[in-house]
């Protein structure tokens, strides 16, 4: 696997371990207010970013150990560019989906909280559709 | 990449061998790609843009057509 393919599988662990946080979070210690859930969302995302990057520097540790040389990552080519363009193509619609779900909720006037939760979740899944789609193109063409 | 990708055939591998063996990862630093994308490439599941195409072909010195071949719409 290459390092962008690596990469990949970071990016879905990272999306499914924060969003597992989140709902055990969601579940075990509901926030009571709209502004406690925009936090804890809010720490969510920079914990996922830092989790990713934590995650990064130790797959390429690990991998380096297991190649015998150091594993990092090459310059885009027009291939890597046509990948990560199509991939995000589809997670864009997710994204967009969920921005429609999130509005519908307030709409059909439920917790503004939920849609907060709607939201973050479509962001999540769309992230995680996108590094899937990434790994899917990479392995099919 | 994509629909309708299969329709074009290329002689990657055996220009890679006529040339003493040429590494994917050496015809990659030539062309400027990656060496997943020679593979890919190679095995069909990448067609490249005509510019990398023609860098290929310069790489080993032969005409593109000698390196890609059209089967067309309905072989």
């Amino acid at each position: 696997m290459s390092f962008k393919e690596w990469e990949a599988v970071v990016n879905i662990i990272a999306a499914l371990a924060i969003g597992a946080w989140v709902i055990f979070e969601a579940l075990a210690n509901p926030p009571v207010t709209v502004e406690a859930v925009a936090g804890r969302l809010l720490w969510a995302i920079l914990f996922g970013v830092l989790f990713t990057i934590a995650a990064m520097i130790v797959m390429s540790i690990l991998v380096s150990i297991a190649r015998r040389e150091e594993f990092k990552d090459e310059k885009a080519d027009e291939r890597d560019k046509l990948v990560a363009l199509r991939a995000m193509r589809n997670g864009y619609i997710v994204a967009s989906v969920a921005g429609i779900a999130s509005l519908l909720t307030l709409a059909f006037s439920a917790d503004p909280a939920r849609a907060a939760y709607v939201l973050f979740g479509g962001l999540m899944l769309a992230g995680i559709i996108d590094a899937g789609s990434r790994l899917v193109y990479y392995r099919i063409g | 990449m994509g629909k309708g990708q299969a329709r074009i055939d290329n002689t990657i591998r055996t220009l890679r061998f006529n040339a003493g063996e040429m590494t994917q990862a050496a015809l990659a630093e030539k062309v400027g790609v990656t060496r997943q994308t020679i593979v890919a490439m190679e095995q069909g599941r990448y067609s490249p843009s005509l510019e990398v195409a023609f860098r290929v072909a310069r790489a080993f010195g032969v005409p593109l057509e000698a390196v890609f071949q059209y089967r067309g719409e309905n072989e």
